[in-house]
């Protein structure tokens, strides 16, 4: 196999993961400037051409100039929320991991465990009837619901590498508690946590998704992505492009932001003896099938 | 082990138990309630106020918890305030499908996300990983309905290889049916899988640089042995956990699965009791499904446990 | 007063049936043929569902999945035809005295599934039943409490004399409406359902299926199925089922699925005019629009053909901001309101509303609420009338509007007029949406209630349909068809809207 020539694929994978993730986020960011510029004046519910180059969605809105106006809420809230979610559980997770007594961790870890299995939707309800159609509500609602999951993650990680001889040497030698825990563990979480957070934002926009359409999140005419991806599914023989432009959007921004995420901490863990390790046993073990 | 497992469960207990109060507060705390969403447009004040007074509703938020907590005590889990029968054969109703569901579903994608990060895990930066990584991402980046619609629209209505929903299907006789499962399962795999496999797969590249497994290999452990029984038990480790954690996070893909595909399950019951302000099914159903995710979490503790027992140690 | 129900229904079959092939031609690859009709098979039929909402109790039925399994099992004294008009069924005819507060009914020959003759006293349990002061969830107990039940009785086994405490001349529709199936005498435990329907009950899965065999002995002729079942369905299951031909009729689709299904030689949509009505309900008891310019400013600036367009994508008529479109009673020769922009300006200028702002309460409750709201509010903005939307939770959406909102979502299904007058035009109406409260059209509608005399009652519900069309707050902009999809297997189905006779019925249909 490639083993001595990786360099290439890999900043070409880098380039890869920019593009994908460029188009969303150019057009969250300027879209909406850009919006009122290109939108044609409405046309008929889930019409095609007739001077909507993506035609129009159930309303009869220009599904490009929804698209260009929908990036802000749509990726905002969603990445906002796993944000918030890692400043909470992660520091909570690590703190749990770190603590020298095991009272520390129970009392950290007790009642995040018991939020644990509280129902999501049950949680939106009461939220989106209480602040309805206010994204920072959202937000805040879909971080508390991912920030226990965070934790156990985070604490599972670090205690991983806790236990390993490394940082057993670097108790040994005296270092202090939280230059075990940041220097040693926090480079043990990070892979783990930079898989995970890619999968949970693409989650977190979906569950943003899930509640608008339920009525709990942002109105039914919003422009957001996940909003019209919801709000136009029905439609999606009629008129694919109403779904399949936004959701584009959407995969795009994940496998964008994933790939990059790889590629971005690849280093910190290929640069060691784990890649080449792997791939020395890969290439192994596939010539010695037996 | 046996200490551990007992501590677990009776932590387990006080855990429902804390979840029953907030679950019910939560649901009270919803506008409306059951007697008013009964009618909905069609019936006028001094009706609601009738049937309010019938379901007990007109009561004290702690007088109604009290009773709910002291039936459930002697084992009743109530009537239901939207069709006025017992809790219990609603549960029942809506368990087998969502169970048998969710038994399928992990069956395979356990193994399916075991290998698949692995592998990914073991290739790590070559071509192989990048292309089952993009692939992976974009089927959990696209919408559930969407899949499920156009699974739908190209094997049912195309092809008509398979049926589209379980509409008329007979709920006690599902299992002979094996075609049923196919695409709500699909659906249900291209969420979870991603999720699980790039855990396994930062798992296992994390076991690779471990310090025992680069002792292993210095020691000439064979290649499939070390690959089974060292790198694999470390890098399960956060998967497993994170298996036992995506019950909740599934729960809309479910309730979506579910309504595509017509399946009378438990997560169309929740939302349904939701929405009818029914608090005893809402009650019922969150503590089965809470209950449920802690067994499952408590089995994937033990496992880690077993898997690596450092874990334990250092604590 | 009644006229031989044969022939009458067998014109106003050939009527809808003739209204049905115009209006599903387009999507109707195989026309309405099938044959004669045939016996035997099983119909499997998809509604939306309602979970542990649902119930086999016909006195508490609310939903239309309740509606259409009751149908099969149980039969109404009266029933209304495509028109609203009462119809009969297990009475044969009827009589009022000169006041209307008399009523002799007088029953056919029926029996009930298990053997029993229908009697007099049967019907008179079942009135007891829905009137129980015990059972509020009892759905027709409000519009049926002017029956004076101490006072009525049997006259011999096959006529029912009903007492009333005021006149009623509706009294023939208000027992057509929901919830007033008639049950056998002692009938209590819902479970074991036992009507005179056409139908035997079999079995029944709270919020997912119900299952009845072919009754040969009804009234009304055996029906040509062995066996229907009628299963709880969401949206996109509805749809995939009866394109997949795992159901062969799908009750309350969309428009947008009617295009899906467009050329579809398996699937046709059967579309029933004039379902009920989609409109805007300004609040007339308070300023803006306790004048009735700033009301009209509102009506004279909605675009009526755009919101049919898109709210009810395009299947529908227009409204004429009167209830009833297509019903018996609705009064003819008003034209109909097109949208003028200077003229709502100038009387928004003049009640001083130009360039204010009011608020528009609406919710997801139904379908196309928000989207009508928002388009609504866009050509309130184009005649400079600014309309703040604001959603509310959809569950209790229908009684938080009564009070909230200056503006709100109004919708309503088909029911005949005065029935629609009495539940949301006077002041006791317990859904007055626009808030309208007036002593003498309380007055005038309950002087039209003493009048036996058809012609007369419907002129007077006329002049009271203008008052309101004049003055009042509701801005009824469209009348949706109602659209259900059906296989090419299924022949015989009529179009006709929810709440009428033909709707849902299943006893005249077959499969080839």
């Amino acid at each position: 196999m490639t083993a001595p020539a990786p360099r290439r694929p890999r900043r070409l994978l880098a380039t890869g993961a920019a593009l994908l993730l460029a188009l969303p986020l150019t057009a969250a960011l300027f879209g909406p400037l850009l919006a009122p510029l290109v939108t044609p004046a409405d046309g008929a519910p889930y019409a095609r051409g007739g001077g909507h180059p993506l035609g129009t969605d159930g309303m009869g809105r220009d599904v490009l100039g929804l698209l260009l106006r929908g990036g802000p809420s749509a990726l905002g809230v969603a990445t906002g929320a796993v944000a918030l979610a890692y400043l909470l559980g992660g520091s909570l997770g690590l703190a749990a991991a770190a603590s020298r007594h095991k009272a520390v961790d129970e009392i950290l870890m007790r009642p995040v465990e018991i939020l644990l299995p509280l129902p999501s939707l049950l949680v939106i309800s009461v939220v989106g009837v209480g602040w309805r159609g206010q994204p920072l509500a959202i937000a805040l609602t879909v971080a508390a619901l991912n920030a226990p999951a965070v934790a156990r993650l985070v604490r599972a990680a670090a205690l991983d590498a806790a236990g390993s001889p490394v940082a057993e040497a670097m108790r040994m030698q005296g270092e202090s508690r939280s230059r075990v825990l940041f220097g040693l563990l926090g480079r043990a979480v990070l892979p783990v946590a930079a898989a995970d957070i890619g999968t949970r934002i693409a989650t977190a926009v979906f569950t943003v998704a899930a509640a608008n359409f339920l009525g709990l999140g942002m109105e039914p005419t919003s422009a957001d992505w996940g909003v019209t991806v919801a709000g136009s599914r029905e439609a999606l023989l009629v008129q694919p492009w109403a779904v399949c432009a936004p959701a584009a959007m959407l995969v795009m921004f994940t496998v964008g932001l994933n790939l990059l995420a790889d590629r971005l901490l690849a280093p910190a863990a290929e640069a060691g003896t784990a890649a080449r390790a792997g791939r020395a046993l890969a290439v192994r073990t596939q010539k010695a099938p037996k | 082990m046996l200490r551990y497992a007992l501590r677990r469960g009776l932590l387990t207990l006080v855990q429902l138990a804390v979840l029953a109060v907030v679950v019910f507060l939560l649901t009270s705390m919803l506008p409306g309630d059951a007697a008013e969403v009964a009618f909905n447009e069609q019936a006028g004040a001094v009706q609601v106020d009738e049937l309010r007074a019938r379901l007990g509703l007109d009561r004290p938020l702690v007088e109604r918890f009290a009773d709910w907590s002291g039936a459930l005590l002697h084992g009743d889990l109530g009537t239901s305030l939207a069709g006025h029968r017992p809790v219990t054969g609603i549960l029942a109703d809506s368990l087998a499908a969502t169970l048998l569901l969710a038994a399928v579903t992990a069956a395979l994608v356990v193994p399916l996300a075991v290998v698949l990060g692995l592998l990914m895990g073991l290739r790590a930066g070559t071509r192989l990983d990048r292309a089952l990584s993009a692939v992976l991402l974009a089927l959990t980046s696209l919408p559930d309905f969407v899949l499920a619609l156009a699974l739908v629209a190209v094997f049912s209505l195309r092809l008509g290889w398979l049926p589209s929903t379980w509409v008329g299907a007979d709920s006690g006789d599902l299992l002979r049916h094996p075609a049923l499962f196919v695409l709500p399962v699909a659906v249900l795999l291209a969420r979870t899988v991603c999720l699980l496999s790039r855990q396994i797969r930062a798992g296992t590249l994390a076991a690779l640089s471990a310090g025992y497994v680069v002792q292993a290999r210095r020691l000439g452990v064979p290649r499939g042995r070390l690959v089974l029984r060292h790198v694999l038990p470390g890098a399960a480790v956060p998967g497993v956990q994170e298996l036992a954690r995506t019950g909740d996070q599934l729960l809309g893909g479910v309730l979506v699965v579910e309504a595509v595909f017509a399946i009378p399950g438990t997560a169309t019951a929740l939302v349904d009791a939701v929405q009818n302000r029914d608090v005893p099914t809402v009650q019922a159903l969150t503590l089965l499904l809470a209950a449920l995710a802690l067994l499952v979490n408590l089995a994937a503790d033990l496992v880690c446990h077993r898997l690596a027992p450092r874990t334990e140690v250092l604590r | 007063m009644q006229a031989d129900s044969t022939r009458r229904g067998f014109l106003r079959l050939a009527t809808v049936t003739g209204a049905a092939l115009l209006t599903s031609c387009s999507a109707d690859g195989g026309g309405e043929g099938g044959g004669p009709p045939r016996r035997g098979g099983i119909l499997r039929a998809a509604f939306p569902g309602f979970g542990a909402k649902e119930t086999m109790d016909p006195h508490a039925q609310r939903q239309f999945v309740d509606m259409a399994r009751h149908k099969a099992v149980f039969d109404k004294l009266v029933d209304l035809d495509a028109d609203l008009r009462p119809v009969p069924r297990l009475a044969r005819r009827w009589e009022p005295d000169a006041e209307a507060r008399v009523w002799r009914f007088t029953l056919r020959e029926a029996v009930f599934h298990d053997g029993h003759r229908l009697e007099a006293e049967d019907v008179l349990y079942s009135l007891a039943r829905i009137l129980d002061p015990k059972a509020p969830d009892h759905l027709a107990r409000p519009s049926l409490a002017l029956i004076d039940l101490r006072r009525s009785r049997a006259i011999g086994t096959r006529t029912v004399e009903l007492v009333l405490k005021a006149p009623g001349a509706e009294l023939p529709s208000l027992l057509a409406t929901t919830g007033t199936p008639v049950v056998r005498r002692g009938y209590r435990d819902p479970r074991e359902p036992v009507g005179t329907g056409p139908f035997r009950f079999r079995s029944f899965t709270t919020g997912r299926s119900f299952t009845a065999v072919r009754f040969d002995d009804h009234w009304d002729g055996a029906p040509y199925l062995d066996e229907i079942r009628i299963h709880s369905a969401a949206t996109e299951a509805r749809g995939s089922a009866v394109q997949a031909g795992e159901v062969d009729y799908a009750h309350e689709m969309t428009p947008t699925f009617a295009r899906v299904v467009d050329g579809n030689p398996r699937v046709r949509i059967v579309s029933a005019p004039s379902s009920g009505a989609e409109g805007i309900a300004l609040k007339t008891d308070r300023p803006p629009f306790d004048d009735p310019d700033a009301a009209m400013a509102l009506k004279l600036l909605a675009d009526r053909e755009r919101l049919v367009e898109v709210v009810l994508g395009g299947r529908g008529g227009l409204g004429n901001d009167m209830y009833g479109k297509g019903f018996t009673y609705y009064p003819q020769g008003v034209p109909q309101r097109e949208r003028d922009v200077d003229e709502a300006r100038r009387l928004l200028r003049r009640t001083g509303l130009l360039n204010k702002k009011i608020d528009f309460y609406t919710s997801t409750a139904a379908d196309g609420f928000v989207d009508a709201a928002h388009l609504f509010a866009e050509q309130a903005g184009e005649a400079g009338l600014r309309v703040e939307v604001r959603s509310g939770p959809p569950e209790s959406y229908f009684t938080d509007m009564l009070t909230k909102g200056t503006l709100g979502s109004h919708r309503c299904g088909a029911m005949p007029i005065p029935t629609y007058l009495s539940q949301r035009l006077l002041r006791d109406s317990p859904q007055n949406a626009t808030a309208w409260r007036h002593k003498d059209f309380d007055a005038d509608f309950a002087a039209a209630q003493a009048v036996v005399d058809e012609r007369d009652r419907g002129a007077r519900y006329g002049r009271l349909q203008r008052t309101v069309r004049e003055r009042g707050g509701l801005l009824l902009w469209g009348h949706p068809d109602w659209l259900n999809a059906v296989s090419h297997r299924l022949h015989g189905v009529r179009a006709a809207p929810p709440n009428t006779v033909d709707w849902a019925r299943f006893d005249k249909v077959w499969l080839t």
